[in-house]
């Protein structure tokens, strides 16, 4: 695992997220270096998006504060791309792969500027890269579902960022895109890039990642693989549902008193 | 039934001019709201700006006046408000807390039309059909012209929704694909959404008078509905359900002049029309495309079968099978005027029949043989997976499944696999 000794790439202070009133996420302390694959793995409802969502201000914190790249995030918006879950959207959407990629390049030209053949360009090599040169000109729903997660990811490109998060781009998804987008998030990696990733695959894990943070509505342990995908750890993340800070969460969104 | 004097034409001209105004307007917004799934929210604003209205106008507003676009822009986003109000709070389902907040809204406006009726001069009647025919008789002089007020009111919103998509138009796309990365990117998916709500208030407001609450709905959704269907890119989407809503607007205008009825009606029934054709004639998941498709495969299989069966029985197997349903004789008509079998009764295959029938049969032995290697299936189950997918292969995919086979010649039955070239090429020809 490289260190990053000079700044962190994604800090969490004490975050953490309710849903109303309703705590899912508590507490997360983490820090992640630069330039490094990371992966973030817990059972469903752990709260992997959610921790997701809280770095990008996409959910509000109800406690903490998220630093990235040593800075809050209004401040590296620009720097920070997003891949977000493949279900989240509508695939009949009327337009085509290379619009899609192109809206990477959106929040960079800012108002009234239309992409350009610069733009066109760029959206052409990201495409490229994901290996969808060939289908640039087709309506999104048409693709397979590794085609479109691979989309996402040429849109992500197109933003050019330093930091990018990923949620869940595994899902459902064939083996040889998995394989292609996993080779360019190491090509990411080796360009000084941070990844963050939602993963739910723990036999995958230890083959990709540098570092893996295992989430359970709160964080149990991060660190390098070895050191934490532990038998002991695993069994802290999966072993049971945390009846008390479900319970806990009951009470705090009812106002009451647990019993 | 044209009208000799030129009064009336005039009046029907400006009749025309504002439905197709007022239509382009709805169709713009409404392919935003469509491909947002949001066209049910067109329908709650729609009818909830009326309180809003009865309000401005109650305050001293002039309908039609600036007031009035205000009092409904702000009604618009009080049921947007209390939508989402009882999404949140009361855990109410998003569409049923519209359906709560625009009724209500709705019944608070037809309430107060009625209870201040001396003191409001609207008419609840036009406020749900609307009344086209009577708008070029309210005008207002406009370089010596005398202008519908309701089309002067149109088509300033027009100009102004179009302003806004031409500005917005990066913005409005990718927050209407996917406001989650929108957002991320660091747009402001609040701001644009709420512009969109604003000008579905505006073309709404506009078009209150001519068309009226109910009819509205049509010009938001229809249009736009027919055009995604049409089209794959979202521009040429706009494009076409600004057209298809102006077509509709002056057909339906005409044929109501024609029939001497309610012409809002008549232009929603036409853009009713417009649809069902557009669900017909759309390309690749259009019916009449999806029946054609069909059609052709079970045409082509037909002539396909005939051959395979001829070649068959020259091969000596089997006498070939007599053509039986009305589909196999005109497969035979056809396969004999195309020059693949000879005319006459005992009709066999020509050199060029001969040569496509081959092609068909080593498909057919060709799956055979590969289900037979690489899938757990009884040898009398070949057949029919066989007789279904000859169809479907093409030279690449049968050379693949050749190499596959190597070594194993023959298929299951122990019949021969026809080569793929006639005569065979030996091993020291090249290939062609």
């Amino acid at each position: 695992m490289t260190m990053s000794t000079t700044s962190a790439g994604l800090e969490f202070h004490d975050v953490t997220v309710a849903y109303g009133r309703r705590p899912v996420l508590w507490n997360v302390d983490l820090t992640v270096p630069g330039a490094c694959l990371f992966g973030i793995i817990g059972p469903n409802g752990a709260g992997k998006s959610t921790l997701l969502k809280a770095a990008l201000g996409l959910v509000p914190l109800a406690g903490g504060e998220v630093r990235i790249l040593g800075a809050p995030l209004e401040q590296v918006r620009a720097r920070v791309g997003y891949v977000p879950q493949r279900e989240s959207v509508d695939w009949d959407f009327p337009v085509t792969v290379t619009d899609v990629v192109l809206m990477g390049t959106y929040a960079r030209l800012g108002w009234l500027r239309r992409p350009g053949p610069r733009e066109r360009s760029l959206a052409a090599e990201c495409l490229d890269r994901v290996g969808l040169a060939d289908v640039a000109d087709r309506q999104i729903g048409r693709l397979s579902g590794g085609q479109q997660q691979r989309v996402f990811l040429a849109r992500a490109l197109a933003q050019q960022a330093d930091v990018y998060f990923l949620d869940e781009p595994m899902a459902g998804v064939d083996a040889r895109s998995q394989e292609r987008i996993f080779r360019v998030l190491a090509e990411l990696r080796a360009e000084g890039r941070l990844v963050v990733m939602v993963h739910h695959d723990l036999r995958s894990a230890g083959d990709w990642f540098d570092a893996v943070a295992l989430i359970d509505m709160r964080l149990v342990a991060a660190g390098p693989v070895a050191e934490v995908l532990t038998p002991e750890n695993l069994r802290r993340t999966y072993a049971g549902r945390l009846d008390l800070l479900d319970e806990i969460g009951r009470a705090v969104a009812e106002g009451g008193r647990t019993p | 039934m044209i009208d000799a004097d030129s009064t009336h034409l005039w009046m029907h001209f400006w009749a025309i001019a504002t439905a197709a105004t007022v239509s382009a307007g709805c169709a713009l917004v409404g392919s935003f709201l469509v491909v947002r799934r949001l066209s049910l929210l067109g329908d709650a604003i729609s009818h909830a700006v009326l309180p809003g209205i009865v309000l401005a106008v109650l305050a001293g507003g002039r309908p039609g006046g600036a007031g009035v676009f205000l009092g409904a822009v702000v009604a618009g986003l009080v049921t947007v408000w209390l939508t989402n109000l009882l999404g949140t709070h009361a855990g109410l389902a998003e569409d049923a807390g519209a359906g709560v907040a625009f009724t209500t809204l709705f019944a608070i406006g037809v309430v107060l039309v009625s209870a201040l009726a001396s003191r409001v001069d609207i008419d609840p009647g036009c406020v749900l059909y609307g009344i086209l025919e009577l708008v070029p008789f309210d005008t207002v002089p406009i370089l010596g012209l005398e202008v519908p007020r309701a089309l002067l009111a149109a088509a300033t919103v027009l100009v102004v929704l179009v302003i806004g998509a031409v500005v917005c138009w990066k913005e409005l796309v990718f927050t209407a694909f996917d406001p989650a990365a929108a957002r991320a990117a660091g747009l402001p998916v609040g701001v644009i959404t709420a512009g969109l709500l604003v000008a579905t208030s505006l073309a709404t407001v506009a078009s209150f008078e001519a068309v009226g609450a109910i009819l509205v709905v049509a010009m938001l959704a229809v249009p736009a509905a027919a055009a995604e269907l049409l089209v794959r890119r979202f521009h040429l989407m706009l494009v076409v359900a600004v057209g298809l809503g102006v077509a509709g607007s002056i057909l339906g205008y005409l044929a109501a002049w024609r029939f001497n009825t309610n012409a809002a009606g008549m232009i929603a029934v036409v853009l009713g029309i417009e649809y069902v054709v557009a669900a017909l004639v759309a390309p690749g998941d259009g019916i009449v495309a999806r029946v054609v498709s069909r059609e052709s495969l079970r045409w082509r299989v037909a002539c396909e079968d005939r051959l395979a069966s001829l070649w068959r029985a020259e091969e000596g197997d089997a006498a070939a099978l007599a053509p039986r349903t009305l589909l196999d004789r005109l497969a035979q008509a056809r396969l004999v005027f195309w020059g693949r079998i000879v005319p006459g009764r005992a009709g066999g295959l020509t050199d060029i029949g001969r040569e496509e029938a081959r092609v068909i049969v080593r498909s057919h032995r060709l799956w055979e043989a590969w289900l037979g290697r690489h899938v757990a299936l009884p040898l009398d189950h070949l057949h029919p997976p066989a007789e279904w997918i000859e169809h479907h292969l093409g030279a690449e995919v049968r050379g693949r499944i050749a190499a596959d086979l190597e070594g194993h010649e023959g298929d299951p039955h122990g019949r021969d696999i026809p080569s793929e070239e006639f005569p065979p090429r030996s091993a020291d020809e090249p290939a062609r």
